[in-house]
Parts: C-alpha cells; sequence; structure tokens
C-alpha cells in the first residue's frame, strides 16, 4: 500500500470523520422519528401512497405499545443487565403503576400527571420492598423471590380490581397534560417518544457517574465492588427503586393508553416478554434494549405480512396460529441467540461496527 | 519408542492467559515412576491435566503436540475414554466424593472393570489401606487430609489403571504420614506393574522414590535424567535442595 | 371434612412430589433450574393423548410411547439448550429454559389446537366409600403410582451401580471426571428421568382435569414444591411437593378457590426470606 494512499485510509477512519457519521446518523433518525407518526396517520409518504404491506401492517397505536414496551426493556436491562439482579417479576411493577393510576386517577379523580407521578412513586417504594430479599439471599434464590413477589403483586392488583373496579377490567379516564389531550395516537405518540428519550439518556447519564460505575462492577464482582467502598446493599435497593418507579409510570401509561386494563395483561408471559427483549437486545446494552423492543414490535407484523405470500399450507397455519407463532419464532430466537451470539442485536452490532471501521492501517 | 505414556511436543494454554506449557516432551516407561518437579506455576498440573483430559474443564486447550499412551494418541479423547484404557489419577486437591461413603467412593473408581471383577476389587484396598477399611460407611468429607489422599489413592488404585497420575500428593500432609503413603504406593505399583507420574513439590522425597525426573520451568522442560542424575545436578542442589547433598 | 381435603391434598401432592423429583434430578446433576418443567408434564400428557386418541393405541403401549418420547425429549433438551450453554451465566440458563417453555406451548397449541382435550384412559374413576370419606379411585391410583416411581427412582438411585455413578456426578464434576464416570451421559440420563417423572406426572394430572397447555401452571407448582423442601435434596422435593398439594388443597377449601397460588407463592417468599435452604437442604448458601 503506497503512503499517499495509506495516509487516505488513515484519513478517511479518523475520529472527526467518524464524528460526522454519528451526528448525520443522530440527525437522520430524529427526522425519521418525526416523520414516521405522519406517515403512518396518512398511510402515505411524501405524497406517495404506501399499502399496508409496505407498512409491515403497523399502526401508530402499536408504534406507541412498542414505546411503551421501551420503558419496560430499558428499565429492566438497567436491572439486570447493568446492575446485574436477575428479575422475572418486572410486570409486577407494571401492575402497581396501573393500580396506583387506578386509584388515584379513576377513583380519586386527580389528573393524569399526577397519577403518573404517584405510580413512580409506587413504583419506588414497590422496587425496594421486592429488593429487600437480596440482603438475604442472593442468585437463584432471589430470582425466586422475584418470582414470588410477582405472584403476590398480581394477587393484589386483582383484589383491587374484583372489589373497588369490575370484575372485566380497570377503566381508566381520558389521560390530558393539563390542557394538551392525549386523545389521538398521534398526540401519544409524541408524549411516548419524549418520554422514552429522557428515560433512555436520564439512565445513561445515571450510568456514566461514580454509582453508575460501582453498579456495573457490582454486577461483575461485588466482592471487588465492596472492596472499593461501595455499600453494595444500598446501592442494590437505589437500583431497583429507580427500575421499578420507571417501569411503574409505564404501566400507568399503558393503563390510560388502553383506556382499560384486566390483571390478565400482567401475567408473567408480560414480564418474560420482557426478558426477551433485552436479551435480544443485548444485555447491559441500553440502545440494544430499544432494538429488542423494536423486534418485539415488528415480528407479528412481518409474520403477518408473510401469511398472503406464502404458499397455501402456510397460509392457512398462520391465519389459524398467528399470535402462537409470534410466541414459537420469539423464543427460537432468544434460544438461538442465546447460544450463538450471547451479546444479542448489540454485540451483532458491535461486530458490524467493527467490521466497516477497522482500527488503524492493514 | 518403548514407553508406556509419552508427551511430544506439547503446547498448552489457558484462555486470555496465554501459554502455560511450551514443547514438552516426556515419556514414562511402562513400569517405572517418574518424577515431575518444578515451582509454584511451573505448570505441573497443566501437564496432568492435559494428560488426563481435563484440560478442557478448567478452560484450556492444547495448543500443538501430542500425548500418546500405548503408541496411540489419546488427546483428542475424552477423560472417561482415558481412564478406560488405563490411565488413572490422584489429582490436586484429592477430590474425592464427600457426601459419598468410603466405600461407594471405591465403588465408583471400580465402576470402570467389568461386573464379575467388581466384587472382590474391595479387599486389595483396603488390605492396602486398613484406616479406608475402618471407617468405610463414613462419608469421605469427614475423613482426615490424609485418609482422603488414601482414598483418592484407592479409588484410582482399584480399577487396575496401567499408568498412575498422582499431582501433589504431599500438599498439607504431614511429612511421616507422606512417606509412608508412597512407600506404600511404590509397592502397590510394583506388584500391579503400574507406572507413575508423580507431580510434587517436595522434589528430594520425590526424588528418593522416582527412577527418572523431569523438571519443569515456567512452562519449559528445564532438566531431565535419572532421578540421581537429576538431584546431583548443580540447579537441583542449589534451588531445590538447599546447598550440599544429604 | 378435613380428612377429605387432607387426603386430596397427599394424592396431588404426591403427584407433585414426583414432577419435582425430575426437577431436582437434573438440578443435582446439571444444577440447572429448569422452568420448563411444567411444559415437560404437559408434553407428557399430549403424548398420552396423541398415543390413545389420535393414534388409537392400547393403553399400555400408550404408556410406553409417552415414555420414550418424554425421556427423548429430555435427552434432546440437554443436547441442544444445556450442553452448548454450559458455563454460561445463571441468566442465560435459567432464560433459555423460560425460552423453551414459550416454544413448547406453542408448539404444542399449533399442532393439537388450544382446545382442551380429554384423555380416555382406563384408569379408574370410580368413588370409594370409607366411612363418611368418598375416596376418588383416580386420587387412589394417582398416589399410588406416584409412590412406587418415586420408590423405585430411589431404589435406583440408591443400590444400582448406574445411580451411583449419578450420585458421584452431583457430589463434583470434576472429581466425577477423575474418575472415569462418562458425565455427559449422566446428565443425558438426569435430563431423561427428570422428562419421564414430568410426564407421568403430568398424564395423572391431565387425566384430573383436561389435557391442555393450561396444566402448566399446576406443573410449575413444582418450582415452589423444590425451594420449600431444600433445592438439593431428593426427599426434599417429594415432600415439598406432598406440602404444596396439601396447602392447595386446605386454601381452595378454606379460604377461596382462586387463592391457592398466591398462598403458596407467599409461603414460598417466607421461606426464602427466613429459611431459604428450605426443610431438607443444607446451609451452604452464599454466592450462587
Amino acid at each position: 500500500m503506497s503512503d499517499a494512499s495509506a495516509l487516505v485510509a488513515v484519513r478517511a477512519r479518523s475520529p472527526v470523520w467518524r464524528r460526522l457519521v454519528r451526528v448525520a446518523l443522530g440527525v437522520g433518525l430524529l427526522a425519521v422519528a418525526l416523520y414516521l407518526p405522519f406517515v403512518l396517520t396518512d398511510r402515505a409518504a411524501f405524497g406517495y401512497r404506501l399499502s399496508n404491506v409496505q407498512l409491515l401492517n403497523l399502526g401508530l397505536s402499536q408504534i406507541d405499545l412498542m414505546l411503551i414496551a421501551m420503558l419496560g426493556a430499558l428499565s429492566l436491562n438497567f436491572l439486570t443487565g447493568c446492575a446485574g439482579l436477575i428479575s422475572i417479576g418486572h410486570a409486577a411493577f407494571y401492575a402497581t403503576g396501573a393500580m396506583t393510576a387506578a386509584i388515584v386517577g379513576s377513583l380519586w379523580g386527580w389528573p393524569f400527571p399526577v397519577a403518573l407521578l404517584a405510580a413512580a412513586l409506587m413504583g419506588a417504594i414497590a422496587g425496594v420492598l421486592a429488593g429487600l430479599p437480596s440482603l438475604r439471599v442472593r442468585g437463584l434464590y432471589f430470582v425466586l423471590s422475584t418470582l414470588a413477589v410477582h405472584h403476590v403483586v398480581a394477587y393484589i392488583f386483582l383484589q383491587v380490581q374484583v372489589r373497588w373496579f369490575d370484575v372485566s377490567g380497570v377503566p381508566y379516564n381520558p389521560a390530558a397534560l393539563g390542557g394538551f389531550a392525549l386523545n389521538t395516537p398521534l398526540r401519544w405518540y409524541f408524549f411516548l417518544l419524549a418520554a422514552v428519550a429522557l428515560v433512555y439518556w436520564g439512565l445513561r447519564n445515571s450510568l456514566d457517574t461514580r454509582e453508575g460505575r460501582a453498579m456495573r462492577a457490582m454486577r461483575d464482582h461485588e466482592l471487588a465492588a465492596q472492596a472499593s467502598g461501595v455499600d453494595v446493599r444500598v446501592l442494590r435497593l437505589k437500583a431497583f427503586a429507580l427500575s421499578s418507579a420507571i417501569a411503574s409510570s409505564a404501566g400507568a401509561t399503558q393503563a390510560y393508553f388502553m383506556t382499560n386494563i384486566s390483571s390478565e395483561a400482567f401475567g408473567l408471559d408480560f414480564a418474560i416478554q420482557f426478558i426477551a427483549m433485552i436479551i435480544i437486545g443485548g444485555l447491559g446494552s441500553l440502545t440494544g434494549s430499544l432494538f429488542g423492543a423494536a423486534i418485539w414490535l415488528l415480528l407479528p407484523s412481518v409474520i403477518a405480512g408473510f401469511a398472503p405470500q406464502g404458499a397455501g399450507a402456510v397460509a392457512a397455519l398462520v391465519a389459524a396460529h398467528k399470535p402462537q407463532l409470534v410466541q414459537l419464532i420469539f423464543g427460537l430466537l432468544v434460544i438461538v441467540l442465546l447460544i450463538f451470539a450471547p451479546g444479542g442485536v448489540a454485540s451483532l452490532g458491535r461486530r458490524l461496527g467493527a467490521l466497516l471501521a477497522p482500527r488503524g492501517p492493514r | 519408542m518403548d514407553a508406556l505414556f509419552a508427551i511430544e511436543g506439547l503446547s498448552v494454554g489457558y484462555a486470555r492467559k496465554g501459554l502455560a506449557l511450551e514443547n514438552i516432551i516426556l515419556a514414562v516407561p511402562r513400569g517405572g515412576v517418574v518424577a515431575l518437579l518444578g515451582a509454584n506455576g511451573a505448570g505441573k498440573t497443566t501437564l496432568i491435566r492435559a494428560a488426563t483430559g481435563l484440560i478442557q474443564f478448567h478452560g484450556g486447550s492444547v495448543a500443538a503436540g501430542v500425548v500418546r499412551f500405548a503408541g496411540e494418541p489419546v488427546h483428542k479423547l475424552s477423560p472417561h475414554a482415558r481412564v478406560r484404557l488405563g490411565i488413572a489419577q490422584v489429582p490436586e486437591g484429592r477430590l474425592v466424593f464427600k457426601k459419598l461413603s468410603v466405600e461407594d467412593n471405591l465403588k465408583v473408581g471400580a465402576a470402570i472393570l467389568p461386573a464379575s471383577l467388581r466384587k472382590d476389587s474391595l479387599d486389595p484396598i483396603y488390605q492396602m489401606f486398613p484406616r479406608l477399611l475402618e471407617r468405610r460407611h463414613q462419608a469421605a468429607g469427614w475423613l482426615s487430609g490424609g485418609e482422603q489422599q488414601m482414598l483418592a489413592l484407592g479409588r484410582a488404585l482399584i480399577g487396575r489403571p496401567k499408568l498412575l497420575l498422582v499431582d501433589e500428593l504431599s500438599l498439607g500432609l504431614a511429612p511421616l504420614i507422606v512417606r509412608s503413603i508412597y512407600q506404600q504406593l511404590r509397592g502397590a505399583a510394583e506388584s500391579l506393574g503400574t507406572a507413575m507420574l508423580v507431580v510434587e513439590q517436595n522434589a528430594r522425597l520425590a526424588l528418593e522414590f522416582a527412577d527418572h525426573a523431569y523438571v519443569l520451568d515456567r512452562g519449559r522442560m528445564a532438566l531431565s535424567g535419572s532421578a540421581a542424575e537429576v538431584a546431583a545436578s548443580d540447579a537441583m542442589r542449589a534451588s531445590y535442595l538447599g546447598g550440599e547433598s544429604a | 371434612m378435613l380428612a377429605q381435603v387432607l387426603f386430596s391434598g397427599v394424592a396431588l401432592g404426591s403427584l407433585y412430589g414426583l414432577v419435582a423429583l425430575g426437577f431436582a434430578t437434573v438440578f443435582k446433576a446439571t444444577e440447572v433450574f429448569n422452568f420448563a418443567q411444567g411444559m415437560l408434564a404437559v408434553c407428557g400428557a399430549y403424548f398420552a393423548s396423541a398415543a390413545l386418541s389420535t393414534f388409537d393405541w392400547p393403553f399400555p403401549a400408550a404408556v410406553a410411547f409417552m415414555a420414550a418420547a418424554s425421556a427423548g425429549l429430555g435427552v434432546a433438551i440437554y443436547g441442544v439448550l444445556i450442553q452448548p450453554l454450559s458455563g454460561r451465566s445463571m441468566l442465560a440458563v435459567i432464560m433459555v429454559t423460560i425460552a423453551l417453555s414459550i416454544v413448547l406451548h406453542s408448539a404444542i397449541e399449533i399442532v393439537f389446537g388450544s382446545q382442551g382435550r380429554t384423555l380416555v384412559t382406563p384408569l379408574p374413576t370410580g368413588v370409594l366409600t370409607w366411612g363418611s370419606l368418598r375416596i376418588s379411585e383416580l386420587h387412589l391410583t394417582a398416589a399410588a403410582v406416584a409412590w412406587v416411581c418415586m420408590g423405585l427412582f430411589a431404589a435406583f438411585f440408591r443400590f444400582t451401580s448406574l445411580g451411583l455413578l449419578m450420585r458421584a456426578t452431583a457430589d463434583s464434576h470434576e472429581a466425577a471426571l477423575v474418575s472415569g464416570v462418562n458425565v455427559n451421559a449422566m446428565n443425558r440420563l438426569a435430563w431423561a428421568i427428570g422428562s419421564l417423572l414430568a410426564a407421568i406426572g403430568g398424564l395423572f394430572l391431565g387425566q384430573l382435569q383436561i389435557v391442555s397447555t393450561d396444566l402448566e401452571s399446576i406443573g410449575l407448582l413444582a418450582l415452589p414444591a423444590v425451594v420449600i423442601g431444600g433445592l438439593q435434596s431428593i426427599p426434599g422435593a417429594i415432600v415439598g411437593g406432598v406440602l404444596v398439594g396439601v396447602i392447595e388443597q386446605l386454601a381452595a377449601f378454606y379460604i377461596a378457590p382462586e387463592s391457592t397460588e398466591i398462598v403458596i407463592y407467599a409461603l414460598l417468599l417466607l421461606i426464602l426470606l427466613v429459611r431459604p435452604w428450605g426443610l431438607f437442604g443444607e446451609r451452604e448458601l452464599g454466592r450462587v
């Protein structure tokens, strides 16, 4: 390789150039995020009509649900991927938020923002309570305690629902931020987008603080973290409080979005879906969790999209058993990723990035 | 090559730690006793693991070279296949089955024998180690260090191995006990015709009982020869035997 | 009526004990907490149902088929999912068994539909009366079979050479490797047994209720059973199972039928906080 081309090669991979690429990507992403809801509502882009298949059978409401799921994935990844606390009871905090919102919003009539705040607070308290067993037991036993907590909370929600509301579901008042009523998917979209961005950057920043780094150290080697003077127990409870507060707010948000929630919505499957999301996305990678939630959203639509195209037998299979097929593929995806790509989408992304921009001359 | 057990050009490494052994050449003749000496971390246990097939279990792999037993390469065989061929070991730390009784421990070792021979296999071991007979129904975890060592030896010998690999027999044991165990071991090996490769930090003791010796230094073979030669060498005298030899 | 409740509690508990025993075997051998054990019980029920209803085989043949199929399933799961993940983090292993239960659940519903099916077997369904007690023959048979299986298993474990090798492997993997035990084969055997025991439990539970994927949550009661009894203890699993069965029936009768799950999981939480190693387990906790 001649000196001149070597120079060019080095310049092409310089940090400035990479910075530029990253900014361009960020701007592009923002543009897409801002234009997307309109595309989905009008079913057209830049004046061109788009078919359902081209839009992957997606409606704006589903994107909204994905955004709420992202909150759950981010909070769970923060707890499990970053702090190393494995919890399979995450649905319990969603339920806590929904419950609190029901009592504060529907029963007592307070407005949406107050209900949201109350949900976050209750979530934090519930999180600390759920984290208490970690002071007593570790590892597998702790995971089992989160399972037990899930069942306890689910039961409480059911009782609240049955006694104070309606057996068929808990109704929620229409949500509004002051004068701005959240009554269309479009309005919800921007509210949720802001929420996800807020949580994402908030968690990202908290991981960069001294406490955040201590938390990661705690995940990797607890004894070492303790030796460095960090109070591991308090840190664990803090991680739980933050993660559960976010999940609880997400649960309240989901309840208001759906306007009616029943306890079945927060079953064990719900919690497992979040674990699947963070594994697919990559444990410990916040960006990965966003991908994981997106894949969770896209999968059913993609499968439904394939149905008419496939052969007769396949189409019939998909039509008759679409939800099971989605679950099946989701489960298989998790298994395949666990065995072959343990870092999830995030690690695949990193590998790809390394491929495209190797360091130094050849 | 007449050797029962031969290592040719073996290099072994652990993930993220690099090579622990480099280009090792070693041979154990039929019925012979070979001592493997060296300081802590020289790679002695790694060598034993490569010989018995437990290297993968500990996160390592064979980078190059061949391990031969009775002329055939065995370094690709699983650990239990090698035991069936006749390679037994007494590992560092003894590794007895703590919750099983002494007798059950021995029976596990006897499991590789054909069923007809299993019943009678216990008596010779109990004769060699009467203490084990006394404690035959006790859980192995409750035995003293010396008794556990005897148990580990018994478990290895009960299967009538052709080659016995002993790793750090003397660790944590009183010298008198160690000497007595070595004497019994030597006797048993002679009567069974078992060859032995003995890893020992206590060089003086090992050289008393061995015919040949090898010395490892930081992953490489530093010295080899008959036990007498090695004992008399300057290097040994200086570092291991401390000044003038006895 | 207490005696009545206790009887059905013990009968059901024996079935839970069987499933829990399979669970404990797998855990002792490979240290895997198999969240799919409930689904394996369901699979057993469906294997039997397929043989009986779809293929129209006589009962003994159907049972043999179910046994072979579930044992094979256990071996396959070990080879495809568990062995490749050996040495990986606990979350990975837990997640793989959870994902497995999802895959099994949806696969069964795709193949068999989500409607429940009834098992048609020659098992007795009558009722015996003994004084003021009405004893369901099915409960009695289920309990009897469960205890016979558990007894056979215990005998196998304690008195056979293979059982000894399995106990040795559970005691220390490394020591077993050193002693010439084919540890992979032992692990496969453990998973085959674990799946088989779950299947037998599932067969009876499916007979007592209806064969559907809802049976999974009943099969999952083996989890708290094993923890309450003691995770590393074989007798603990059995005792835990019987205890869970009795408590379940007591709660259903004296509190409310829907309260059973919460009572058991609240008890699980209590045990985890107060005595995590269970009734029969050993105290060697700490970092797992």
